[in-house]
C-alpha cells in the first residue's frame, strides 16, 4: 500500500495533466490553474521542512563546536532575525526592518554573487584556449569570433566580424540549438511517461 | 563618501564576498553565512505572505473549499518530522511528481518538439536552410544511442557534435559581455554609492 | 459719472469686432453647408455576410463574428470610419453596442456573453450616418471538450507511447540492447574509487529546480546508482539541497541505496541538508563546500540557471573531477569548458538508464531513438513539401490553431 497508493497518485495526477491539455472547456481550464495552485502551496509548506533541516544542520554544528561553528551561529542569527523582522515588524512593506535587511544586506550580496561570473567566464575561457582537440577549437574560434563581433571596437577593426559573428548566431547555433532541444523533448517525454507509467519509481525510495 | 550605514553594511558584504576571489577567508564565510541565514528566511516569510495567505486562506475564505486537499497536502509533507506516519508525505509527493511530469510532457511536446520541428521545415532554396536541415539531422544522429557510432552514422554524429560545439562557442561569446556588465555595476555600487569617488 | 468717453469708445470697438464677428460666422457656415454637402449625407454601404458562431476551441462564454468589409471601407468612397458591434438576445429586441472595431478589421470576439444563451447580432458601418448589416443569429456559446487545432499532437502523444510501452515490454521479455558508452557515466566508478583513495568526499547537486521537474526525477534516479556506487566503497556523500521536498526525496534515495548495498548503518541522512532556496546562496554555500571539504568528485546533474559557471569554476579551483549534465540548453557552453565530462541534453535523460542497466529503462532509450529516426525523416519530407510550397502539411505542426 505504501507504494501502490503513491504510484496511482502519479499516474492520476499524470494522465489528468496530459488531458486537460487537450480539452479547452472551463472546467480543464479550472483544473489546470487549480493544480499550479496546490503545487504553490504544498512548496511553501515544505520551507518548513527546509528551515528545519537547515536549524538542524547548523546548530549540531554549533553544539559540537565542529570546525567553522561560529559560522553556523552567523548564519542562525541571520535566519532569526530576518523571520522576526518578517513576521512581526511590519512584513514586507519597503520602509520596514524586513525589506531594509533585504535591500542592504541580501540583494548586494546576491549581485555580486552574480558579479562573480565576470571572473569565472574569464577563467573559463582560458581553460577553453588551453584545450588542444578539434571540437574544442571550434568552440573557442566561434567564441572568440561573437565576443569580438558584439563589441563596437570589433567592426572597427575589421568590420566583416560582425557579419560572420551574427551569422554564427543565427545558423550554427541556431540549428544546434534545435537539435539539442528535440533531443531533450524526446529524453523528457520518454522520461516523463516512465514516471508516469511508474515504470520509473526510484524517486520513492525503499519500503512496501 | 556614504553617510548610510545601510550602504556600508552593502559595502562591507560586497567586498566579502569579492574577497572570495583571492581565496576563501573568514571574511568571505561570514558573508556567506549571514546570505544562507537571511535567504532562507526570506522566502520563507515571502512564501507566507504571497503563497499560503492569498492561495490557501484567500481561496479558503472565498469558500472554495478544495484548496483544503493543497493544505492537507502540505501537512501530509510535514508528517515526514514523524517517523511512524512519514510514509504519508510519499502522497504528496507523488502529487507533485505525477502532475508536474504531466505538465512537462505537454509543454515540452509543444516547445522543444512541435515548435522545433516547425521552424526546421523549410524550402530547400537558400545554403542556410540547406544547412540547417542538414544540422539539425546530423546533431540528432549524435544523439542515437542503441547504434554504435561507427561508419555513415558515426561521421554524422561528428558533423553533428562540431555542430553543437560552434553553437557552445557562440552562446559563450554572446554572454560574456553581460557578465562583464553585472560587475561594473558592482563596481559603481562601490566607487560611487559608497565612496563617491564616481558621479 | 462721464460716460461719455466710454460710449465713444464702446462705438469703436463696435465698428472693429462686428466685422470680424460676421466675418466668422459666415465662415463657419460655409464650413457647414459644405460638410452637409449632398454627397456625404448618404450613409456608408453596409458590411455583408455577416456571420456570428461560437468561437472554436475555447473554454467557451465567447462568440465570434465575423463580417465583408462595406464596399465604402478602403474602396469605393472610403468613408467608412469604424464597425459596432450591435447584439441582442431577440432578433426583434433591443440590440446594444457591445464593441467597435476601426475601419478594415472584419471579425470581433464578444466575451462578454453567457453559455448556452441564444444570441442576434448585427454590425453597423460607421461615417457621420451608419448603415446595419441584416442581424443573424440565434447563436450560442459554449465550451469545447477537445481542441482541434491539437490533433497532430495527440497523434504523437499516442505513437510515441505506443513506442515506449512497446519496447520497455521487449527489452522485459529479455531483447537485447546496445547502448553506446556515454563519457561521464564511464567515469562515475573511477570518480568514485578516487574519491575513496584520497580519503575525500562527493558532492551531488541535483540542480536548483523542483521535483516538478522531470529533469530533477533523472538526477535523482542518477543519485541512487552513484550512492549505491559510493556506499560499496564506503565513502562520503555530500547532498547539499536547493529545495526542501527535493532534499526530502534525495534522503529516500540515497537511504534506499545503502540498504541495497548491504551498508544501511554508513547512511548519514545529516549529509543530505537543505542548503538555500536562493539561487547566489546556494551556490555561495557550495562554493564554501567545496573549499573546505575538499571534495574529490562534483556531480552537477538537473536543472541549473547562471550559477552553474560559478559552480563549476569553483570546483576547478578546488581541483575536484566534475560531471556535469543538464537539459538546460544555455548552460551547457559553460559546463562544457569548466568540467572533466559533461553530459549534453538527452545523454543526461538517457544516462539513468545507462548507469542501471535494466532493460525496461533501456527500452526507453531505444523508444527514443525511434522517435529521433522519425523527427529526421518528417524534417526531410518537410524540407521537399516547402520547396513545392505545399503548405498544408508544414502547417499541420503550428500548434493551437
Amino acid at each position: 500500500m505504501r507504494r501502490q497508493i503513491p504510484l496511482a497518485i502519479t499516474f492520476i495526477g499524470g494522465v489528468v495533466m496530459i488531458i486537460q491539455y487537450f480539452i479547452p472547456h472551463q472546467i480543464s481550464q479550472e483544473i489546470y490553474r487549480g493544480v499550479l495552485d496546490w503545487q504553490m502551496i504544498v512548496g511553501g509548506f515544505v520551507l518548513v521542512l527546509g528551515i528545519g533541516s537547515l536549524v538542524t544542520h547548523h546548530t549540531e554544528k554549533v553544539k559540537r563546536q565542529k570546525e567553522g561553528w561560529g559560522y553556523s551561529l552567523v548564519a542562525l542569527l541571520g535566519l532569526v532575525m530576518m523571520a522576526i523582522a518578517g513576521l512581526f515588524f511590519g512584513g514586507m512593506a519597503s520602509d520596514k526592518p524586513f525589506m531594509q535587511i533585504f535591500i542592504y544586506a541580501q540583494n548586494p550580496i546576491q549581485a555580486t554573487m552574480f558579479s562573480l561570473l565576470a571572473f569565472f567566464i574569464a577563467s573559463a575561457a582560458y581553460r577553453a584556449f588551453r584545450a588542444r582537440s578539434f571540437i574544442a577549437t571550434l568552440l573557442l574560434l566561434a567564441a572568440i569570433i561573437v565576443m569580438i563581433g558584439r563589441v563596437p571596437i570589433g567592426a572597427k577593426i575589421w568590420s566583416p566580424i560582425r557579419v560572420i559573428s551574427n551569422w554564427l548566431l543565427d545558423y550554427p547555433n541556431m540549428v544546434a540549438k534545435r537539435a539539442i532541444g528535440l533531443g531533450v523533448g524526446l529524453g523528457m517525454l520518454s522520461t516523463a511517461l516512465k514516471i508516469i507509467l511508474g515504470i520509473e519509481r526510484s524517486y520513492l525510495g525503499g519500503g512496501k | 563618501m556614504s553617510t548610510d550605514i545601510g550602504v556600508w553594511i552593502a559595502a562591507f558584504l560586497t567586498l566579502g564576498i569579492l574577497s572570495f576571489l583571492y581565496k576563501d577567508n573568514p571574511f568571505y564565510k561570514v558573508s556567506e553565512s549571514i546570505f544562507i541565514g537571511v535567504s532562507a528566511a526570506y522566502w520563507f516569510v515571502y512564501m507566507i505572505y504571497n503563497v499560503i495567505e492569498p492561495n490557501l486562506l484567500g481561496n479558503l475564505q472565498k469558500g472554495e473549499w478544495w484548496y483544503a486537499v493543497a493544505g492537507i497536502l502540505g501537512v501530509m509533507m510535514l508528517f515526514r518530522l514523524i517517523p511512524k506516519i512519514g510514509w504519508l508525505s510519499r502522497w504528496a509527493v507523488a502529487f507533485m511528481i505525477g502532475t508536474g511530469a504531466g505538465l512537462n510532457f505537454i509543454v515540452y511536446l509543444q516547445s522543444n518538439v512541435m515548435k522545433q520541428i516547425r521552424g526546421t521545415l523549410a524550402p530547400l532554396n537558400s545554403i542556410g536552410n540547406i544547412m540547417m536541415i542538414v544540422g539539425v539531422i546530423t546533431g540528432l544522429i549524435y544523439f542515437f544511442f542503441s547504434a554504435e557510432h561507427k561508419g555513415l552514422l558515426g561521421g554524422a554524429a561528428k558533423v553533428g557534435i562540431w555542430f553543437i560545439m560552434v553553437s557552445f562557442g557562440a552562446s559563450f561569446g554572446y554572454t560574456v559581455m553581460a557578465r562583464i556588465s553585472l560587475l561594473i555595476g558592482r563596481m559603481h555600487f562601490l566607487f560611487s554609492d559608497w565612496l563617491g569617488l564616481l558621479h | 459719472m462721464d460716460t461719455r468717453f466710454w460710449t465713444k469708445e464702446k462705438c469703436k470697438w463696435r465698428r472693429k469686432v462686428l466685422p470680424l464677428t460676421a466675418f466668422i460666422i459666415l465662415l463657419a457656415l460655409w464650413g457647414t453647408i459644405r460638410a452637409q454637402s449632398p454627397v456625404d449625407t448618404l450613409p456608408p454601404s453596409p458590411p455583408t455576410e455577416v456571420t456570428a458562431f461560437d468561437t472554436p476551441n475555447d473554454a467557451g462564454k465567447n462568440i465570434t463574428i465575423n463580417w465583408k468589409l462595406s464596399t465604402d471601407d478602403g474602396a469605393g468612397r472610403n468613408i467608412v470610419k469604424g464597425y459596432d458591434i450591435l447584439r441582442s438576445e431577440s432578433q426583434e429586441g433591443k440590440f446594444e453596442v457591445v464593441g467597435s472595431v476601426v475601419a478594415g478589421i472584419s471579425t470581433f470576439q464578444d466575451d462578454k456573453v453567457k453559455n448556452r444563451r441564444n444570441y442576434f447580432y448585427k454590425v453597423r458601418a460607421k461615417d457621420h450616418t451608419s448603415s446595419d448589416s441584416p442581424t443573424v443569429g440565434p447563436v450560442q456559446a459554449s465550451g469545447q471538450w477537445y481542441h482541434k487545432g491539437k490533433t497532430v499532437v495527440l497523434i504523437f502523444v499516442v505513437i510515441f507511447t505506443a513506442l515506449v510501452i512497446y519496447f520497455v515490454e521487449s527489452a522485459k521479455k529479455g531483447k537485447k540492447l546496445y547502448v553506446r558508452p556515454i563519457p561521464g557515466m564511464d567515469a562515475v566508478d573511477e570518480a568514485v574509487g578516487r574519491a575513496t583513495e584520497m580519503g575525500r568526499p562527493i558532492l551531488y547537486i541535483l540542480g536548483l529546480s523542483t521535483i516538478s521537474d522531470v529533469a530533477t526525477i533523472a538526477s535523482l534516479t542518477i543519485l541512487g546508482r552513484v550512492a549505491k556506487k559510493v556506499a560499496e566503497f564506503q565513502s562520503k556523500l555530500l547532498v547539499p539541497c536547493y529545495n526542501p521536498i527535493v532534499m526530502t526525496v534525495a534522503q529516500e534515495v540515497v537511504k534506499n541505496a545503502y540498504l541495497d548495498a548491504g551498508r544501511p548503518d554508513s547512511y548519514d541522512e545529516s549529509n543530505i541538508w537543505f542548503l538555500s532556496s536562493s539561487q547566489f546562496a546556494y551556490a555561495a554555500g557550495v562554493n564554501g563546500i567545496m573549499l573546505r571539504e575538499k571534495t574529490a568528485t562534483n556531480f552537477y546533474l538537473g536543472m541549473f540557471y547562471a550559477e552553474s559557471l560559478i559552480l563549476a569554476e569553483t570546483g576547478n579551483i578546488a581541483g575536484s573531477i566534475q560531471i556535469a549534465g543538464t537539459d538546460a540548453v544555455t548552460q551547457l557552453p559553460f559546463f562544457i569548458t569548466s568540467c572533466d565530462y559533461t553530459l549534453i541534453g538527452e545523454e543526461f535523460y538517457a544516462a539513468s538508464a545507462y548507469l542501471s542497466r535494466e532493460p525496461k529503462l533501456l527500452g526507453s532509450i531505444k523508444a527514443q531513438d525511434w522517435g529521433k529516426a522519425g523527427l529526421i525523416a518528417l524534417i526531410i519530407l518537410g524540407g521537399f513539401f516547402a520547396s513545392f510550397h505545399f503548405d498544408t502539411f508544414i502547417n499541420l505542426f503550428t500548434v493551437g490553431h
